[in-house]
């Protein structure tokens, strides 16, 4: 595809019958974390379909505001699970955000370079620690989210069996190794042998795939599957986001044997709820635990129901929040690029949580627990609960 | 905004006309820079509502946050001899927010606020870019509710209620959105700010209040509104009775009606929308059944299980298929959700839909839903039914795919025709939708010429040169109709 300057029209490549779908009823607007943010139409999905009309049927110029409205979709695919036509929403803002990255060149460059990291396991945990230390010296930013502490040790996470795979990832890998530990000892609990995949399959792709480097993301989707098709056995996911990158892979390739790997990864509280009389009975924790559900969970995964099932045995009292599964703006790398947004859509999380009079909050994902832990909030992954449950130790 | 950002923004519009430059100045002025937006692509955004109205054109779009800021953008629309149209959600589907003639857009959604809850004489204030969802998800904990609920309040806001009067399932006991606005808080045309109505006892003298609810921002900009509260019911009751006849549901709802009962709410859905709801939530919905109701009733225990019962006997009566009662919250939830999001369905069958609303007596509704399958038979098109039976206000849904030439055209005679069997049964143009563009063509026939004038004159008292929302509610010729009493520029300039 041609690079284009400002001001010119685009081909977005969107299948028009999907791009028609949309009547413009506008029911889609309340469950827009953006357009709840500013109350502005193209911040909106009706509106940023109807410019995507526009540009491809129409040949409308990206101007700045048309750029904008596209880059600035978090992406949580809150709209799709609400729209009573079924407009798939996904389907609609990839080819897109795909178009608008290789129309810039250098932006383009700049993704891949940023996100090339995150298939090189050894420096990303060299830049975890870097940023950590800076971090307690006080010279990152406190909206970046990055944690206070890191993984101990850089050694692979021991194999306790040959059952399921657990996948690992990048940045979690080498940031939240903690929750990997948790989930392990979960899993082991219940007498499940678990082997993390670590440096084997480092990275799923779903970040490139969200700024539009869909040919990278399909490479590290290929290179995943061959990592991991030596058995056909259970592929455990902790993080939502990769969870649900990976059972999309068999959509990303269209190959039979792509979607034979989709067919086994299993977000692990969806996994686990079905398995949870193999765990010992406890003394469940004296908290009250709120859990937000991670837009990948529920708008793309739509398991988020299972999260619940898994911990309830282990704790006092789970809360709803109130705002119906809204995003709370970490959106993968989001929050880096749109920092101003993303804060003013965590505002409204954070006013949730804070009705709900939680004790602790608990997400199962990795970008969501890193942008809430920032505005201060308490913040664990759900295995995490159940892990301190099953240790007996309690808060 | 930083002043890169501003220099980009006048970068863009070096090729605006000098007249609008200086109406853009005075506008950011007024509001600040970012909160005025001129953008080509944005304008056209802004020149459509949910209706599908072909749309207009959009002059610069204000986002102001306070009372002040919508004075301070009306004085600058009186200096530069603009028009004004109010906006919220756009959801509207009479096309009451469409600009006409390049008008300055006012999209009150930063105005969101609620201001005050008073408890004691059961109001609160709010603004009027509140959703009407989130008013009574945040009155709940109180005991509260804000009783209108139309189908889109997940997204609509008061302050549209206020433009369209609107109504919802549940104003078949509560009556709609008139019964429920203490006071106003108004920006004339003039630019003065003035309050209707009271909170405490009724007021005295001329019904100001009354005439501006439902005057669709041809009288101005409602920014505060004083809603009353409703009391949550002790107790709910929720049925589900499928028919194999549409006949029978009609007159199921007139027998419940004419023994004495006032159910909170009746809705009726046909086959078609009811399938189409189904694939959406998966409430359960008989898909066999020709047509079905929903009934709620609602207040002490003991007293809804009586009306709960004589609905299922009432029903039996009419050859019901089946009865089914929610017996959970999350059941009733998922039963209303489908009934409330169905209008949005459409788009499994066609991609456009053409929402109508008119009022027929109940007693007719059977008669003029047969004519309404019969008229959409005869220009070759797919109708769906779901209205709000109790007060015998339809919704049929005429469903068409635009692309597909001269389907358009069929689809308005058809509109014209469903219109004017509503009429001839001794119905009414609006049920809660609104004149907007879409029925003005239709005012005199239902109104006299003497009804019109008046109307008229009691809107050039408020707005003697059309300045706010030119060119709706009154029929075209109309002195308020002719939106070239303002300087504005003509349909297509900046397209």
């Amino acid at each position: 595809m041609k690079a284009v300057s400002a001001g010119e029209s685009l081909r977005l490549g969107i299948d028009p019958d999907a791009l028609n779908k949309c009547v413009q009823c506008g029911l889609c607007l309340p469950h827009c974390p953006t357009f709840r943010a500013t109350g502005d139409e193209s911040f909106s999905p009706r509106g940023r379909i109807a410019l995507m009309r526009a540009v491809q049927n129409d040949g409308a110029p990206i101007t700045r505001d048309v750029e904008r409205a596209f880059e600035t979709c978090v992406q949580c695919r809150g709209c799709e699970t609400n729209c009573p036509s079924q407009v798939p929403y996904g389907e609609l803002i990839e080819p897109t955000r795909e178009a608008l990255a290789q129309r810039s060149r250098w932006r383009s460059r700049l993704f891949e370079t940023l996100l090339g990291f995150l298939a090189r396991p050894a420096w990303l945990r060299a830049g975890a620690g870097t940023a950590v230390a800076l971090r307690r010296m006080g010279l990152v930013p406190r909206r970046l989210g990055v944690p206070e502490n890191t993984a101990d040790s850089n050694a692979p996470i021991p194999a306790t069996g040959d059952d399921v795979f657990l996948f690992t990832g990048c940045i979690m890998d080498a940031w939240q190794r903690d929750v990997h530990d948790a989930a392990t000892r979960v899993l082991s609990a219940a007498g499940v042998g678990v082997q993390a995949t670590g440096d084997a399959a480092p990275c799923c792709g779903a970040l490139h795939r969200h700024a539009g480097l869909s040919s990278t993301s399909e490479t590290h989707a290929e290179h995943v599957i061959r990592a991991l098709s030596t058995d056909d056995r259970p592929i455990l996911v902790d993080s939502a986001g990769c969870g649900a990158a990976m059972k999309e892979y068999g959509q990303w390739l269209g190959t039979e044997e792509a979607r034979a790997f989709s067919a086994r990864v299993f977000d692990i509280h969806e996994w686990l709820s079905e398995q949870l009389d193999r765990l010992p009975r406890v003394e469940p924790l004296d908290v009250k635990l709120a859990v937000q559900d991670p837009c990948h969970l529920r708008h793309v995964q739509k398991v988020h129901l299972a999260t619940r099932t898994a911990l309830a045995p282990f704790v006092r009292e789970l809360v709803e929040l109130d705002d119906e599964g809204l995003c709370c703006g970490a959106g993968g790398i989001y929050f880096v690029l749109e920092p101003e947004l993303a804060g003013t859509i965590r505002e409204r999380k954070c006013g949730a949580i804070e009705r709900a009079g939680a004790d602790v909050v608990v997400s199962a994902n990795p970008g969501c627990s890193m942008h809430l832990a920032a505005a201060g909030l308490e913040v664990c992954h759900p295995m995490q609960i159940i892990d301190r449950a099953l240790a007996g130790r309690t808060g | 905004m930083g002043f890169v950002e501003s220099v980009r923004v006048r970068i863009a519009e070096r090729k605006v006309p000098p007249a609008d430059r200086a109406l853009l100045r005075d506008l950011r002025r007024a509001l600040a820079h970012d909160r005025v937006r001129f953008d080509a692509a944005e304008r056209a955004l802004f020149a459509h509502d949910a209706s599908f109205d072909e749309g207009g054109v959009s002059g610069p779009i204000c986002f102001p946050v306070s009372t002040a800021e919508v004075q301070a953008l009306t004085r600058v629309a009186i200096d530069h001899g603009r028009a004004i149209v109010p906006r919220g959600a756009g959801t509207g589907l009479a096309g009451g927010a469409i600009p006409l003639g390049a008008p300055i857009v006012v999209s009150l959604m930063k105005m969101n606020r609620i201001l005050e809850i008073d408890g004691d004489n059961r109001v609160a204030w709010v603004e009027p870019g509140v959703v009407n969802l989130d008013l009574s998800n945040q009155l709940r904990p109180l005991g509260y509710h804000f009783a209108p609920d139309p189908s889109s309040q997940q997204v609509c806001t008061i302050g549209g209620n206020v433009a369209n009067n609107s109504g919802g399932p549940h104003c078949l006991a509560y009556g709609v959105t008139d019964a429920h606005i203490a006071a106003l808080e108004v920006v004339l045309p003039s630019g003065e700010v003035a309050v209707f109505g009271e909170i405490g006892p009724d007021e005295t003298g001329l019904d100001l209040r009354g005439a501006f609810v439902g005057s669709e921002g041809t009288l101005g900009i409602a920014t505060k509104v004083a809603v009353r509260l409703t009391k949550n019911p002790p107790a709910v009751r929720t049925l589900l009775l499928a028919f194999s006849a549409m006949r029978d549901a009609a007159q199921t709802v007139s027998d419940i009606v004419a023994a004495g009962m006032v159910p909170a709410a009746m809705e009726v859905m046909d086959q078609k929308i009811t399938n189409a709801a189904e694939n959406f939530v998966g409430a359960g919905y008989p898909r066999d059944a020709a047509a079905i109701l929903l009934a709620e009733v609602e207040g002490l225990e003991g007293g809804i299980a009586i009306d709960a019962r004589r609905i299922e006997e009432i029903g039996q009566r009419n050859h019901a298929t089946s009865v089914r009662r929610a017996e959970t919250e999350e059941e009733r939830a998922l039963l209303w959700k489908g009934r409330k999001t169905a209008f949005g369905a459409v788009a499994q069958i066609k991609p456009d839909y053409y929402l109508h609303d008119t009022v027929v007596p109940r007693s007719s509704l059977a008669a003029v839903l047969e004519e309404i399958y019969a008229i959409a038979e005869r220009h070759d098109l797919v109708v769906m039914n779901v209205f709000h039976a109790g007060d015998g206000n339809l919704h049929p849904l005429l469903i068409f795919d635009a692309r597909v030439p001269g389907e358009i055209d069929r689809v308005h005679r058809a509109g014209d025709e469903i219109v004017r069997a509503s009429l001839a049964a001794g119905g009414v143009l609006s049920g809660e939708h609104g004149i907007g563009v879409e029925k003005q063509g239709f005012m005199e026939e239902l109104f006299s010429a003497d009804d019109l004038e008046h109307q008229n004159r009691l809107r050039e008292t408020f707005d003697p040169i059309c300045r706010a929302n030119p060119g709706k509610v009154m029929p075209i010729g109309h002195s308020c109709a002719d939106i070239q009493a303002l300087r504005s520029v003509p349909t297509g300039v900046w397209g």
